[in-house]
């Protein structure tokens, strides 16, 4: 009881300031972006999302059930393909291509899940990092998927009646509601007695047998979970950029949501999309100074996992808890 | 009053930001891969875009204005290429866009250029959808493509081994297939028989395994798609191995360039390929360009360096021709312009945006790139497919 | 009758020899990885770019005019060097935290992506040739062997028999079994546990840096090779079982041999798949390896 009672208290306070300032300055950055005429950098936003909701996947894996995933990359790039080919091929619905993703990324994850999880650790890892090779190669081979060059056409669609997914802004908007709703669904999960299940799976999973559940129903409804997470962003990534390429699915994609839940601070799920967020940026600004990029953010990685472990988010969490608590002294 | 004062000192911005417009100087983008495994190829192509831009800009620009690039990494990625594309067109305000290098990313980025209305140009891709079934009339291409090499290498083959027997090696991906289905059709109609065909996996480390099948097809031609350093390595064990002892290898325009030649060393000798270039193409342009471009950057161009050198001629011919650098005038001016590059003169064929020219059966002599024979572009260029515009 | 004698001699035996030589240079690097796992318990997801980096090493010193034998005794000692600054300067610091696994996982990645960069930046992306030392081929039930090959199948395979002999037949190879045994005793024995966990981390990338050397002359170098065997190599000593050498030694042999084999009869595209079907097969029944012991995830 009174577990429940501290932890809804104190940290989530923090958590949520953070999550909020986070949707907010997201937001008025693209309404910014806007008003200057300048879509790119609306668009940008755009993307960094998408890749935040793979990010975000990956943290549930890592972060709260203990998974390393070194091939997530495999379900965003399924429903990036299958949201190109419901739109180019079947009806030009939003909707349709969203929930067609949704259920293929399912499914999928379903398949993938059965084969990966009988392992733990760096099997696991493994066997993710497998499959997602294996499949790009598949789709990389396959000439009615555009084979090596990926598919370009996707036609622009209308979400709401006056809304069609190539206004920047609009879009924007779209994916802002959807990841923020992907981030909501998945907080509400770690509140109910499922969500503490993960976190003690990630702890001791020796120990939750002892207690009577099976940890692996549980883990394969995470990774099912991360499937259709990763499944419905990488669907978004076509009707921004109107193409797919299997380049979506190489663990060049999936290293980098990594790198995107340790910066951020995993565990947090708003650390993944704060990760995402800041280094999809740093990349654009660092990209138009020197052609090292990859080497700084590769340094700034180490450094993290060494002296941060805990990530941007994961430091940030006590030092407002300390400055809130100092605000209200009265209240716990 | 103040009004009046303010609506004048506007009139005069607004005037002076007009009168910019027409003066200041053209932005070009470059989306080229800068870092990653085609980072050579990248290097080429922005060797030969900086010296044609310093020698159009040293003769007084492009209707006097100064011609400016700006750089962006693609890594060899679509998706990248897409962000940095749409950042130099809605960004920087670039006129004209060119640099991509693998055909993903030329159509990836062609359809940006489409849906900012403003057009592109590829010096490398050679796939020959681009110009064919998935054209766009915002997308031209400088550079021969596949079918082109196809031609002019199954025309040598023909004349130098008639009837020969052809094994076929090619990397197993899309694009390996079709260079390979594409020569031996053309190979085929012109007499060749065909004894044997094998994919390997792109980034194949050994190709041994292969090498049995290979004799027991006994072949004396051997066609490969391979490339970099995949061509390092199958070369150097076909040497291992004494398979390419009387056998003539060919291949395709990028399984051996500038990139990878000094790491295959003696095993390229006499290798056999179609492209459209040669540093030894003898005209006085060409002798010019090479001698520049060597005084620049202490290296030979090759066929990336020289094709990405013309682009910025064509443009500043197309833009001369209308008079503007409004899309829709420029690209009625580029269809159909003939323009003077280092390989002579070269035409854009209207009907699908590719350039036509005549093409060369190069062989390695020497770790130089000779050339053998000669096909006219008419001859090469093959009909035209596309059906978009 | 003869047709099948003959198919026996000139297909499947070259295919078999062939398979060997790549199997030792598998064996190689599986070693290494294995010892690394078996004693700290890091999986190591830079071994390919120590690799690559031996591979750099004989470019560099052949470079200097210096020769290819020299470049083999040299270059495991620069790795060496290199293998015990990485893990006391970097590894030993996630070492102790609870999260051990997984950082460890995670430095080594972030590692190798520095190191493949620094390569690029050092060295361009082009690729480099090395001259084989040994030139010339030789007879073999009637079909041709290049001499470099087997001389990489024979100095590769003393190698791995002296590693097996160091490991489990001298005081050295007792005293890092002891450490990986049981930390805590071994160092209340007076073992120095710390210099033998940075020591064997040095051996096991000494030894990615030998492969590097022997098969640079069949593989050429480049940037991006050290990602030629990562897949392979980490299947081997999955399926091998994590810190087995036995294990190591005899998965990697018998997965060399069937994918020299299958690709006889299937695409070889299907290699990687095939492997990591055969891995998750493995995987299925034995979590722990063919060889290996419970408790090692």
């Amino acid at each position: 009881m009174l577990d429940r009672f501290n932890s809804s208290t104190s940290k989530p306070n923090a958590v949520r300031l953070l999550a909020i300032v986070f949707f907010v300055t997201a937001l008025m950055f693209a309404i910014i972006g806007t008003v200057m005429g300048d879509s790119f950098y609306v668009r940008l936003a755009t993307e960094a999302l998408i890749f935040g909701g793979l990010a975000l996947s990956v943290d549930l894996l890592l972060g709260h059930v203990g998974l390393l995933p070194l091939g997530q990359a495999l379900f965003f790039g399924l429903g990036a393909y299958v949201s190109a080919l419901v739109l180019k091929e079947w009806a030009a619905s939003f909707w349709l291509a969203i929930i067609v993703s949704m259920l293929f990324c399912a499914f999928a994850g379903l398949v993938g899940g059965l084969i990966a999880i009988r392992s733990k650790g760096v099997y696991f890892a493994l066997i993710s990092f497998g499959l997602a090779q294996v499949f790009s190669k598949v789709i990389y081979n396959t000439r009615e998927l555009g084979a090596s060059d990926g598919m370009t056409g996707v036609p622009v669609v209308t979400v709401i009646p006056g809304l069609q997914t190539d206004n920047p802004l609009g879009f924007f908007i779209v994916t802002w509601l959807v990841i923020g709703g992907i981030y909501l669904g998945l907080r509400y999960i770690m509140q109910t007695p499922m969500g503490r299940l993960f976190g003690a799976i990630r702890v001791n999973e020796h120990r939750v047998c002892f207690l009577g559940f099976d940890a692996w129903r549980f883990k394969i409804t995470a990774f099912v979970a991360a499937a259709v997470v990763a499944g419905l962003s990488g669907a978004l990534y076509p009707m921004l950029r109107g193409f797919v390429s299997p380049e979506l699915m190489f663990f060049q994609v999936s290293g980098n949501a990594i790198v995107n839940v340790i910066v951020g601070g995993s565990g947090t799920l708003i650390g993944a999309l704060y990760g995402a967020g800041l280094l999809t940026m740093l990349k654009s600004i660092l990209g138009s100074f020197t052609v090292h990029h990859h080497i700084v953010i590769g340094l700034l990685f180490v450094v993290v996992v060494i002296a941060f472990p805990r990530g941007i988010v994961g430091y940030l969490v006590p030092v407002l808890e300390a400055r809130l608590s100092k605000k209200k002294p009265g209240e716990h | 009053m103040k009004t009046n004062k303010l609506v004048a000192i506007m009139a005069l911005a607004g005037l002076s930001t007009v009168a910019l417009a027409q003066n200041g100087p053209i932005r070009i983008g470059v989306v080229t891969p800068l870092t990653g495994t085609y980072a050579g190829i990248g290097e080429q192509v922005k060797w030969g875009l900086n010296l044609a831009a310093k020698e159009i800009n040293a003769s007084g620009g492009v209707m006097g204005r100064q011609i400016e690039l700006m750089y962006e990494d693609e890594e060899a990625n679509p998706s990248v290429a897409v962000q940095k594309a749409e950042k130099l067109f809605q960004t920087s305000k670039v006129d004209f866009l060119t640099g991509t290098v693998n055909s993903g990313s030329t159509l990836a980025v062609g359809q940006v250029a489409e849906r900012n209305n403003k057009l592109m140009a590829t010096t490398v891709s050679f796939a020959d959808s681009i110009t064919g079934e998935r054209c766009s009339p915002n997308v031209f291409r400088v550079n021969a493509r596949a079918g082109m090499q196809s031609a002019a290498l199954a025309a040598w083959v023909a004349s130098t081994k008639p009837g020969a027997q052809v094994f076929y090696l090619g990397p197993d991906y899309e694009m390996g297939r079709s260079t390979v289905a594409a020569f031996k059709s053309a190979a085929e109609g012109k007499g060749a028989k065909s004894v044997g065909e094998l994919f390997a996996p792109l980034d194949n480390k050994d190709y041994s395994p292969f090498f049995g099948q290979i004799r027991s097809g006994k072949p004396n031609v051997l066609y490969t798609s391979v490339a970099g350093n995949d061509t390092v390595r199958l070369f150097s064990q076909m040497a291992e191995f004494g398979v390419s002892r009387n056998v003539q290898i060919v291949g395709a325009s990028g399984t051996v360039t500038g990139q990878n030649l000094t790491a295959i060393g003696k095993a390229a000798e006499g290798f056999v390929t179609g492209a459209g270039y040669s540093t030894l193409i003898d005209s006085p342009e060409n002798k010019k360009f090479v001698e520049a471009f060597k005084a620049e950057n202490k290296a030979d161009p090759d066929l990336y360096g020289a094709d990405s050198y013309g682009v910025l001629f064509l443009y500043k011919a197309a833009v001369e021709k209308a008079k503007s650098t409004e899309t829709d005038k420029v690209r009625t001016a580029i269809r159909d312009l003939k323009w003077s590059t280092p390989q002579g003169v070269k035409t854009m064929r209207g009907g699908d945006h590719q350039a036509m020219q005549d093409m060369y059966a190069i062989i390695v002599k020497n770790g130089k790139f000779e050339i053998q024979s000669k096909v006219s572009a008419a001859d090469a260029i093959g009909p035209d497919t596309c059906t978009k515009f | 009758m003869t047709s099948i004698l003959e198919w026996l001699q000139f297909v499947l035996a070259p295919q078999s020899i062939n398979g060997l030589s790549i199997g030792v240079a598998v064996v190689l690097m599986a070693l290494g990885l294995t010892i690394i796992f078996g004693l700290l318990d890091v999986i190591n997801m830079a071994h390919g770019e120590c690799y690559a980096l031996g591979a750099y090493a004989v470019v560099i010193i052949l470079g200097m005019g210096v020769s290819f034998w020299w470049a083999l005794v040299l270059t495991p000692i620069i790795m060496g060097v290199m293998g015990y600054a990485m893990e006391r300067g970097l590894i030993q610091r996630v070492f102790h935290s609870k999260d051990r696994h997984t950082l460890t996982l995670l430095l080594t990645f972030g590692m190798a992506t520095v190191m493949e960069d620094a390569i690029k930046i050092v060295f361009g992306a082009n690729p480099r040739s090395v001259e084989a030392p040994v030139t010339g081929a030789t007879e073999l039930f009637g079909s041709f062997f290049p001499n470099y090959r087997l001389f990489v199948m024979l100095l590769g395979g003393a190698i791995i028999v002296s590693v097996w002999l160091l490991v489990f037949r001298t005081s050295i190879g007792a005293i890092v079994r002891a450490a990986a045994h049981d930390k805590d005793m071994s160092a209340s024995l007076g073992i120095p546990v710390s210099r033998v966990y940075a020591l064997t981390f040095a051996f096991g990338v000494a030894l990615a840096g030998i492969a590097g050397v022997l098969l640079a002359p069949i593989y050429s170098v480049f940037p991006t090779m050290g990602r030629d065997f990562v897949l392979m190599a980490f299947s081997v000593v999955i399926i091998g079982g994590m810190g087995s050498i036995k294990g190591a030694v005899i998965a990697g042999l018998v997965l060399t041999q069937i994918q020299s084999i299958s690709s006889l009869l299937i695409s070889p595209v299907w290699n990687d798949t095939l492997l990591f079907g055969i891995m998750v097969i493995v995987l299925m029944w034995r979590p722990q390896g063919l060889f290996g012991k419970l408790g090692h995830a």
